[in-house]
């Protein structure tokens, strides 16, 4: 008597066995057992213990992260002088689409975040030990800071002509995070004697 | 195993929004699920922490990508099968282990039949041990299909082959299953 093949028991428990193994798992007692067994094999893998990670890999997923964020901050800070200085000349020859105020601001803000950007890579935080509440506080301003940075991106310089007062604000507050992670860079650097 | 996946919406737009408390939940909503599944095609603790980290940083860098259709937990499985089983090509690992397996079988799994706690869920320890057994690509296979719920053509897909060899490896996989529980491994 031929019985069911692995192959016929495993389109039998998807439901899609041929009409001969469907037959015969109906009058065969054992291919019946192999079949009660492969799904009491599948359910005894699904009920398999859940293994946990020995170590806690998100630290090194973060500061990957983090690492990627200051990074794009920097292309974003040298450029930013870049930019205002192009800005500035197509203010020149395109007065009619932008407030003069608006264009000046915008370079004066972008200038100051990059130098703000320089200032912080004077402290080299990446290389240097901090305290878990500094380091906290420093990862929830780049947080902020990143978030600024993929509006920015999202605007883009193509854009720029048309929404220059909402670029100003966004470079604004791009400063203000800057300068507290400045400050909290010195401040750290300044306690530990760095 | 039984894991709470749901994830509040709230999460996942902040997330989307590169918030890193927000990155940091999701990370440990899904850190277990992630590691168990690298760990059971992978075996080694150390492989499978490396599939967590490349998963979530690749999560991290793509969450934006996600749209919302199907559930979080969907997407991030993806990203970890594909990152374990490409650390399953790069490695070329499966020719040794098809020779430790092949002598695993011949052997009736002898190596591994001390240090048992006979009291301690027997019939699950045997399977989990006989499953360790398996090669990596049929570990795959099985635990893909028959615990995450893919389907052939999805794993196909996943491992750049065809259906027809998905197919086979389960059949076989099961077919060497059902011969080590019958003899008794790790009893």
């Amino acid at each position: 008597m031929m019985h069911c093949t692995m192959d016929d028991l495993l389109a039998l428990a998807a439901r899609e066995g041929s009409a001969w193994a469907r037959q015969h798992a109906v009058e065969c007692a054992a291919c019946r057992a192999e079949l009660e067994a492969l799904y009491q094999r599948v359910a005894q893998l699904k009920a398999l213990p859940a293994r946990r990670p020995a170590r806690d890999r998100w630290p090194a997923v973060r500061d990957a992260v983090l690492a990627e964020r200051r990074r794009r901050r920097e292309r974003w800070g040298v450029s930013g002088l870049a930019a205002a200085a192009a800005l500035a000349g197509l203010l020149v020859f395109r007065p009619f689409w932008t407030k003069p105020i608006d264009a000046a601001e915008l370079a004066r803000v972008k200038a100051q975040s990059a130098t703000l950007e320089q200032q912080l890579q004077r402290y080299d935080p990446d290389g240097r030990v901090t305290s878990g509440r500094s380091a906290a506080l420093a990862a929830a301003l780049e947080d902020r800071i990143a978030v600024i940075d993929g509006e920015l991106a999202q605007l883009g310089p193509a854009r720029a002509q048309a929404r220059p007062a909402d670029l100003v604000t966004l470079w604004q507050q791009r400063v203000e995070l800057m300068e507290q992670l400045v400050t909290v860079h010195v401040t750290r650097a300044a306690y530990v004697g760095l | 195993m039984t894991i709470s996946l749901a994830v509040p919406d709230l999460l996942v737009a902040r997330a989307k929004s590169g918030d890193l408390e927000a990155l940091e939940a999701l990370y440990r909503a899904f850190e277990t699920p992630v590691y168990n599944l690298a760990l059971r095609v992978l075996r080694r603790p150390e492989d499978a922490e490396d599939v967590l980290q490349e998963t979530f940083l690749e999560v991290v860098r793509s969450i934006k990508l996600f749209r919302g259709e199907g559930h979080l937990w969907g997407w991030i499985r993806q990203i970890a099968a594909s990152k374990a089983l490409m650390r399953i090509r790069q490695e070329r690992v499966r020719e040794t282990e098809e020779l430790h397996e092949e002598s695993e079988a011949a052997g009736g799994g002898g190596g591994s039949r001390g240090g048992m706690n006979p009291g301690a869920v027997p019939v699950q320890i045997d399977l989990e041990r006989a499953f360790e057994q398996l090669s990596e690509t049929s570990r795959a296979v099985v635990w893909l299909h028959d615990v995450e719920g893919y389907t052939h053509e999805e794993i196909a897909e996943q491992m750049g082959k065809t259906v027809s060899f998905s197919k086979s490896q389960l059949a076989r996989a099961h077919v060497r299953l059902r011969r080590m529980l019958d003899e008794g491994v790790a009893r």
